[in-house]
């Protein structure tokens, strides 16, 4: 048996073991996947992303105007420096900025225009028609500038139901996902691990 | 019943069924096989665009739906261009494609790449949409664009056929927000189940062309591309497990209207 | 804390608007300059991306390396995450993180088992929660679990096995009632990303400075 399977099915049943209780077996399993995984990502972002995106511009191709976000990013690491640490705001700004202003056309077309003309190009059918109560009523439910009181009230109320089948459909759903994550380690554990199952 | 007696069942409901197979019949539902029709129609050679946009805890739901799909690509001789929009993504994607690629005899650069992760998938997306060279300059091996040769014929979304969304979060509704609603891209989308339910919209107003839910959607592209795989070994696991679920949801009302 | 000067506030919130407003605007300016400068934006936007996931791994290094050096309760745990995380940086960065790398190597046989365990731990979980916490007081919560029932049974093989009456109305919920619920829940969100963006461009919305 290969020494990474070994090792896998080690942590893998060490984090099992919390379902026992918590114990020294899982803290050590839970606090090296976090350190594991922070440094996954930072090899990863220096690698494939400040290398070719920021370093190689710079000192491979003379790119000088990339030292502008270059500057922008090291702005963010002034966070740890009490006295200097509003200059990240500028660099958060920017992101933030930019990305509000590519969100609002985006958001009309995707999530209110395209929506919108789904329902309505549906409408005349019977599904179409409690697909149509279903929106409406649920963005009265989520409508808290009027009291929910008389029709408005009972609009809201018929709105929970649909929000109740969503939630029931959503938990239905994530059971499945979660078994299913389940099954994957137990075809692990049983197969390459035990050789039980092929 | 205590709390280790209901972890007990689970383990076994979950266990003996792949130790001893069933074989319950699997049908198709339309989502999938939407995917399906879509990958099946393009010409050999179009371009399918691939993106990681998971972590590594959902890698159990993950890989059989990546795997299919790509195993459909592949035999229907499309070219892939594969990329992470989640750093996690980067080592699972790269892996996936390049063992489902080497069962093909493709070759790397020619019928497939792999570019790697980027961070800020808004910006990402959108970036591709004007040029995927600016956004990845180089591929996940370093090697500039400019001479892999699968790359010199792509610019952007434009000599793209379809994006396929392999994501275990809400990523797909950015690439219907950015590429979809910009620049009329075609996405299909292979989710963990969990997220499902929350794409519908997105199917039904046809931004979305189709919809690969879980293991069990992975189970029913298998049966479509007549690969079994680690989808198909699921699903008798997945139905007893759901069976003892509903048992307990049930024994535990029982319970609770008779004390009542 | 130093003080804060009006400057440290307004210098970010004229950022945010010059920025926010010229993406906004490029939407509807197809020409190449502006092209061009909406490209630069976009890859300003990732690079400066990267520093934030180094503030994320400085932080993370910095807490640990605190309860260490405090011998506080349970800081050996600590050591094993920061030793976890040098493995890490010291096998990408010195020798890759390509096929058959140690760095790849650790991430398929420590990371990636771990962290799907970790969350395949919740079906054991969700089971006791549905056990013990999923009753029909009430008739909506009566309607999520016969929903939910549906939608278990009619999405596995078993479920068309005993009749396919279950998988077609698990279809039609999926496609109907709750697909109306959620394009109600994304009408609601697109409304409400509108109106928070411009708040953030025209400089109303400020959380994101923290506290005065």
């Amino acid at each position: 048996m290969h020494t990474g399977t070994l090792i896998a099915a080690f942590l893998t049943l060490c984090i099992f073991s919390f379902l026992y209780k918590d114990n020294p077996f899982y803290k050590f399993a839970e606090h090296l996947l976090v350190g594991v995984s922070v440094g996954y990502v930072l090899v990863i972002a220096l690698n494939t992303t400040l290398m070719p995106k920021l370093l190689n511009p710079v000192f491979k191709e003379g790119r000088f105007d990339y030292i502008i976000p270059g500057i922008l990013g090291l702005f963010m690491l002034l966070r740890f420096f009490p006295k200097y640490a509003w200059l990240s705001r500028i660099s958060i700004a920017l992101i933030i900025g930019a990305g509000a202003g590519v969100a609002i056309p985006a958001t009309l077309q995707a999530k209110i225009f395209a929506q919108m003309q789904a329902t309505m190009i549906n409408f005349a059918s019977v599904d179409g028609i409690i697909v149509f109560a279903g929106i409406a009523t649920t963005l009265a439910y989520f409508f808290f500038s009027k009291e929910h009181k008389g029709w408005f009230g009972t609009s809201a109320r018929v709105g929970t139901w649909f929000l109740m089948i969503f939630f029931g459909a959503t938990f239905g759903y994530t059971v499945m996902s979660r078994i299913s994550l389940l099954i994957g380690r137990m075809q692990f554990l049983l197969g390459d691990f035990l050789h039980v199952i092929k | 019943m205590s709390r280790q007696l209901i972890f007990i069942l689970i383990a076994l409901s979950v266990a003996i069924p792949l130790v001893i197979k069933l074989g319950l019949p699997n049908e198709v539902t339309s989502e999938v096989m939407a995917v399906y029709e879509e990958i099946d129609q393009l010409d050999s050679g179009s371009v399918v665009l691939v993106s990681f946009d998971h972590e590594a805890s959902s890698l159990p739901e993950i890989k059989p739906m990546a795997q299919a799909v790509l195993r459909h690509c592949f035999n229907r001789k499309l070219k892939v261009v594969g990329l992470a929009l989640l750093a996690e993504g980067t080592a699972i994607g790269e892996q996936i494609l390049r063992q489902t690629a080497d069962e093909y005899g493709v070759d790397y650069g020619e019928d497939y790449v792999f570019l790697g992760f980027r961070p800020q998938y808004q910006a990402a997306i959108l970036g591709m949409g004007e040029d995927i060279k600016r956004v990845f300059p180089e591929d996940y091996k370093n090697i500039p664009l400019t001479q892999i040769p699968i790359m010199r014929k792509i610019r952007n979304y434009e000599n793209i056929s379809l994006v396929i969304s392999v994501a275990d979060g809400d990523m797909p509704v950015w690439w219907v927000d950015y590429a979809v609603s910009r620049y009329h891209m075609k996405l299909a989308v292979a989710t963990t189940a969990v997220m499902a339910t929350s794409f519908y919209p997105f199917l039904s107003a046809g931004q979305m062309k189709g919809l690969l839910g879980g293991l069990k959607g992975a189970a029913e592209y298998e049966m479509l591309i007549k690969k079994p795989g680690m989808g198909q070994r699921g699903m008798d696991a997945q139905s007893v497990c759901h069976l003892m679920i509903i048992l307990l949801v049930i024994a535990g009302n029982v319970g609770y209207y008779l004390k009542k | 804390m130093p003080q804060e000067t009006n400057m440290q506030r307004t210098i970010p919130i004229i950022v945010c608007f010059i920025f926010g407003l010229f993406m906004l605007v490029q939407f509807f300016v197809p020409h190449h300059a502006s092209i061009s400068a909406y490209q630069t934006v976009l890859d300003w936007m990732q690079i400066i991306f990267v520093f934030t996931l180094l503030v994320g791994v400085i932080s993370y290094a910095k807490l640990n390396a605190k309860k260490i050096t405090r011998t506080q309760t349970g800081w050996g745990y600590n050591l094993i995450g920061l030793i976890g995380l040098a493995v890490m940086i010291i096998l990408g960065l010195s020798m890759g993180t390509g096929e058959k790398t140690p760095f790849l190597w650790m991430f398929n046989n420590v990371q990636a088992p771990m962290q799907s365990t970790m969350f395949s731990l919740l079906a054991f979980f969700v089971a006791s929660a549905a056990y013990r916490g999923f009753r029909a007081r009430s008739w909506e919560a009566g309607l999520l679990l016969a929903v939910a029932i549906v939608v278990m049974l009619g999405r596995v093989p078993l479920g068309n096995f005993i009749s396919h009456w279950i998988p077609d109305a698990a279809n039609w919920i999926l496609r109907t009632p709750s697909m109306a619920a959620k394009r109600g829940i994304y009408i609601g969100i697109g409304l409400g990303t509108i109106s928070t963006s411009l708040r953030i461009i025209l400089g109303i919305e400020r959380t994101y400075l923290g506290r005065k």
